[in-house]
């Protein structure tokens, strides 16, 4: 990007010459330290120089303007803009050059002057029509194209690099994710297309003639690759960088509320942010690292502030880095992490430089700032807007101490100076602070007092009266009345204290701030929860909204407070709540990442049956999983879609979740969505029908089921519910969760934990219909315990498969078939067999388990344990009789299994039996 | 992290100290050898090159200029690493920046040890009225830590250049000998009478060459 020209000065023939053959001039000039200025060497037409040409090109700063205007010694006036110098010509126009560079040279003896390297001399007669390509700056993908097809003369060198990405492409179809193979890899693809480039012919002698132009070569080759390869490699790079990316929104989301003053910026520097974010967010959008650059490059110096003369400023460090990261914060863009590792990693034309050039500084700027936002040294604004001007750092130590002086003012002091107890600010602080019952009573006497106002408008006196004679304990009412003349005093000394007492605005739960935010809401904000407890009990509004229609509980759940976010929600906060966004609770905790206050509300909803739309969307019409996508968060949209979050919505944008994917891990998530709930989403019930009744076979165990499932025929969606259902049921399971499990299937888990175990698990007899087994089945679920997954597993395969004996129990009470089969006709018993799950083995046998059931491969359970070496599963299925004649589909018995895998131990056992079973 | 290209070699040099303390002026007084910060053809001073070709040794400068902020302060080693060069400067006339200076020598020495030259400004002089960091104590503190000290002032335009001259002397001093022991080790010849002078004072356990 900085394509700044550069040439050794002093190998320079104009100035060698200088130096040696007018040692004089030279000596004279340094002493006076005029300004030497050098053509830079490919416009020099001659290699003869006279003294004329010489002292054309020694500037001698003017008196008056000696930063801008100078002399030439051949008396010509020249002025410097801009790094264009301009010498008057007595004839036509101007002569124009630009600088190209300054170089500040010091001798052994610590004399110091400064040449300037120019573009074209500073004579009309010498110019050159040398071509200039040594300042080309590069500046997007177009020039790089442009730089490559022109010096090239031809499309030729762009063709030969597309073929090499396509022949990449097709050899790597499955890229790298981790970041050092995919950067090694595409680095060795640089390689490749800049060797192809560099055959050209044109391209090498220009490069070999000034190594700016190969600089420039180097760079548009990178360019032009990026730009044909992004796509492939970026979602690699941000798959690598999932992690870091969600961590980085997380902080990003929770703070994205804080504003320009929270940053310590100056305020003569708002007025640029605008702009300067608006460039800055379109970085997504550049392809090359290169665009990226420029365009970081230009969000800085969009930034600038002017002086009350018009002038431009100059900005530091310390004013552009909290501006830089306000735009990050702000720009609302997914994948800075990702956009940065693209940028440090994927620069391959200046690999091996100096990391001290502009780029560099970019790029480390941009670091700095991300490394900034993740340390978390910035948590946004603590407080609501409403006091943030009341800013003191009220801690909990100097709290007490501001109590004991408050309370010594009290006791001193009358009431007519205003008591820090009238200001909601300080209620508002005291629930920062978590001053639970300062709190509580300031509150309750203030409800008091104004109840107190509102029964006795009219006739102050009686309150007065009344206070005295009823109401011993509220002091601050009755202060007053103490303090007049005389309870009936009329004076107006005494109108004026009671007056006062009636202006007293003393703050309740229900007054608001300037924001509409009640005691709740900062209480819900703050994560208060024996506040937000107090509250309640003391009747505040629970689904009090602010004015920007935000409920306690989207505070709560934007702030990730799980514990007070369950108290709202046990005391009835309303969980379908929209504010002006028509956010939901449960979009604002999905977009800050808090995947436990997620959890909390979808978990909450489905315990206490409270019907919660996940797929519901906002203003913009993004559902919670839309949101989840967007900034990366796994684990959240894991969770939303096994909770039936639907990722084929579309927004307002028409995008939909997939879309918003910028990962291929969260993609894999979406995907997930169990794949083939997703074909059923397309098939009408009619088709499922069809299907059903045309197939016999046990393979079409699942669409049986699905049909029997919706028996009427109408709504597939049903089916799908039941499908996820299923699928949660299962996956439960085999985590090993049983209440979990339990609870899905509607089945009562407690009734199973019967107080002395032993009894319950064995029932007098299978068929016994005593008290205590009668209110076992009675127990019993409607749900149908027999249903199955896409490949035929019932609850009681996977109960087998994962030896969980206490829950096939409660399944085979519950009328589970243990003789069920799955697709490969496998029944629970295999599975068993397979996992040596012994408990499990005996107990469905126990139950009428057929112990030579064969499966699609032919194979019985003791095939299955002779295969895999069980020898607990071999010696129970062997002490329930099997027939071990049997042959599978390669015509083996079980023993000859057995043999096969020189299982020694289930080969004696067999013999045992079958010796036994011959005997007897 | 320093290569020669074209001849020229580049030093990457950060500029480190609180804020308020006039690291930004004392940069543009070098670049563009005005204190007024009028005419400047570049909008922001966070990062300045400068050629300078020192008896015939050229030399490119990349001088990045850094927040001081104490809220920045952690960003520190992503800004400092791979330099060849830093100044630290302070305000003679705070106490709690030139603290700050000592601060940033031990965590350069640190995480750098003697890879990177040392350079400490004490600025403002113009103000050597209000001073309360005493002479004495910057200067034995300087030579202790190994690093040189100069009296620099933005405003009177005293002492910038010698400041810059004197660094990127040191730090081609340091090149040169770095690649002489690196020339020397591939010989397998253990030179070990021939350190710098300047930095043998602190953390010689890092030179063992």
């Amino acid at each position: 990007m900085d394509g700044t020209y550069d040439e050794i000065v002093s190998e320079n023939p104009f100035f060698l010459e200088l130096k040696n053959e007018y040692a004089n001039l030279f000596q004279h000039c340094l002493s006076e330290s005029w300004i030497i200025c050098v053509p830079r060497i490919g416009s020099l037409t001659s290699r003869v120089f006279t003294v004329e040409d010489f002292c054309a090109h020694l500037l001698v700063p003017s008196d008056e303007l000696p930063e801008t205007h100078f002399n030439t010694l051949t008396e010509k006036q020249v002025t410097v803009m801009n790094k264009v110098i301009t010498v008057e010509v007595s004839k036509g126009l101007p002569l124009q050059s630009h600088i190209l560079f300054e170089e500040t040279f010091y001798t052994e003896d610590f004399m110091k002057y400064k040449v300037w390297c120019i573009e074209s001399p500073l004579e009309p007669t010498k110019t050159t029509d040398d071509a200039v390509v040594s300042k080309e700056y590069l500046s997007g993908i177009n020039d790089c194209i442009d730089l490559l097809w022109t010096q090239a003369a031809g499309r030729q060198v762009l063709d030969n690099i597309e073929q090499n990405v396509e022949t990449f492409l097709k050899k790597h179809s499955n890229l790298p994710v981790a970041i050092g193979p995919l950067r090694d890899t595409v680095s060795e693809l640089y390689t490749q297309c800049l060797q192809v480039t560099l055959q050209n012919r044109r391209l090498r002698d220009k490069s070999k003639s000034c190594k700016q132009v190969l600089e420039n070569i180097k760079l548009s080759v990178e360019s032009y690759m990026q730009h044909l390869l992004f796509d492939s490699i970026f979602k690699s790079i941000c798959t690598s960088c999932a992690y870091e990316d969600a961590h980085l929104n997380k902080k990003i989301r929770n703070m994205c509320d804080i504003q320009l003053r929270d940053l310590d910026i100056k305020k003569d520097l708002y007025h640029t942010v605008p702009k300067a974010k608006q460039i800055l967010s379109k970085i997504d959008t550049y392809n090359t690292v290169l665009e990226k650059l420029v365009c970081l490059k230009q969000a800085l110096n969009s930034i600038n502030k002017i002086d009350s003369s018009n002038n431009v400023v100059l900005l530091t460090a310390d004013d552009l880095l909290p501006v830089f990261v306000f735009l990050v914060i702000k720009s609302g863009l997914p994948n800075w992490f990702s956009q940065l590792t693209y940028m440090k990693e994927f620069r391959f034309s200046s690999a091996g430089k100096c990391d001290g050039d502009e780029s560099a500084f970019l790029i480390t700027t941009l670091e700095a700032v991300i490394g900034h936002i993740q340390s978390g040294a910035l948590t946004g604004p603590p407080d609501p807007e409403a006091y943030y001007y009341y800013e003191s750092n009220l801690t909990e130590e100097n709290l007490s101490c501001k109590q004991r002086k408050s309370s010594l003012t009290e006791s001193i002091s009358t009431s007519d100076t205003y008591n820090k107890e009238e200001n909601l600010e300080y209620i508002f602080e005291l629930i920062k602070a978590n001053q639970c019952e300062q709190v509580q009573t300031i509150l309750q006497k203030n409800q008091k007092h104004l109840q107190n106002l509102q029964n006795n408008e009219d006739n102050v006196l009686k309150i007065s009266l009344d206070d005295l004679s009823n109401d011993e304990d509220d002091d601050s009412d009755l202060e007053i009345y103490h303090k007049l003349c005389h309870p009936l005093c009329n004076c107006k000394k005494c109108k004026c204290k009671i007056s006062k007492n009636l202006l007293k605005t003393c703050p309740t739960m229900t007054s608001r701030d300037s924001h509409g935010l009640t005691a709740l809401h900062v209480a819900s904000i703050h994560g208060k929860a024996t506040i937000v407890e107090t509250l309640l009990e003391m009747g505040s509004e629970i689904n009090a909204t602010d004015l920007n229609e935000c409920s306690a509980l989207h505070y709560a759940s934007s702030r990730g407070h799980q514990n007070v976010l369950l108290l709202l929600l046990h005391s009835g906060a309303n969980i379908n709540q929209k504010n002006i966004d028509k956010n939901t609770p449960l979009h604002l905790a999905v977009n800050n990442g808090h995947l436990h206050c997620v959890k909390a509300i979808i978990y909450f909803a489905e315990h206490s049956g409270r019907k919660i739309n996940i797929n519901c969307a906002n203003e913009s019409g993004n559902t919670p999983l839309h949101l989840a996508s967007k900034w990366g968060y796994e684990g959240i949209a894991r969770l939303l879609i096994e909770h039936g979050s639907e990722p084929s919505l579309q927004n307002s944008y028409h995008k939909t979740a997939f879309d918003y994917a910028h990962n291929l891990r969260i993609l894999q998530v979406l995907k997930s969505c169990t794949p083939n709930l997703f074909e059923y989403i397309h098939i009408t019930s009619s088709e499922v029908k069809k299907i059903s009744c045309e197939s016999e076979k046990p393979t079409s165990l699942k669409l049986q089921n699905l049909t029997l499932k919706c028996s009427d025929t109408n709504d597939a969606l049903k089916t799908i519910e039941n499908l996820k259902l299923i699928e949660r049921i299962l996956r439960a399971i085999s985590y090993g969760d049983v209440k979990l499990a339990c609870f899905y299937m509607n089945i009562d888990y407690s009734a199973f934990i019967a107080p002395d175990k032993e009894k319950r698990n064995s029932l007098c007899h299978p068929l016994c219909e005593c008290q205590y087994c009668k209110r076992k089945t009675e127990s019993c679920t409607d749900f149908d315990v027999n249903v199955c997954d896409s490949n035929g597993f019932t609850a009681l395969h996977y109960a087998a498969r994962y030896g969980l004996d206490e829950f096939c129990n409660i399944l085979i009470f519950n009328r589970a078939n243990v003789n069920c089969r799955n697709k490969k006709a496998q029944t629970p018993l295999h599975l068993a067999a397979i996992n040596n799950k012994t408990v499990v083995i005996r107990l469905l046998l126990d139950n009428g388990a057929n112990i030579n059931a064969i499966d699609v491969a032919r194979n019985t359970p003791l095939h299955d344990a002779s295969e895999t070496g069980n020898i607990g599963a071999a010696k129970i299925l062997l002490s329930y009789n099997p027939d071990i004649t049997l042959l599978n589909a390669t015509e083996k018995t079980a023993l000859a299994v057995a043999k096969d895998k020189v299982h020694l131990t289930i080969i004696d056992l067999i013999d045992n039996y079958a010796n036994k079973y011959a005997n007897t | 992290m320093t290569t020669t290209t074209g001849g020229a070699r580049n030093f990457k040099v950060v500029l480190l100290g609180d804020g308020c303390v006039g690291k930004t002026s004392l940069l543009l007084r070098y670049i563009e050898d005005k204190f007024n910060e009028k005419h400047l053809t570049t909008l922001q001073a966070t990062f300045l090159n400068k050629r300078l070709n020192i008896n015939g040794n050229r030399v490119n400068l990349s001088i990045w200029d850094t927040a001081g902020q104490e809220k920045f302060h952690a960003l520190g080693p992503i800004y400092y690493r791979n330099s060849n060069g830093a100044i630290l400067v302070y305000d003679i006339t705070d106490e709690d920046s030139f603290r700050k200076v000592k601060n940033w020598v031990k965590e350069l020495k640190k995480m750098l040890g003697s890879d990177i030259n040392l350079v400490i400004a004490g600025n403002k002089i113009d103000l050597e009225h209000e001073r309360t960091v005493s002479l004495e104590e910057a200067e034995s503190y300087a030579k202790l830590v190994g690093a040189k000290h100069y009296y620099t002032s933005a405003k009177l335009n005293q002492g910038v250049e010698e400041l810059f001259l004197d660094l990127t002397r040191e730090m081609l001093e340091r090149q040169e000998h770095n690649t002489q022991t690196e020339v020397n080790r591939t010989s397998q010849v253990v030179v070990v009478d021939d350190e710098v002078p300047v930095q043998s004072t602190c953390c010689s356990g890092h030179r063992s060459s």
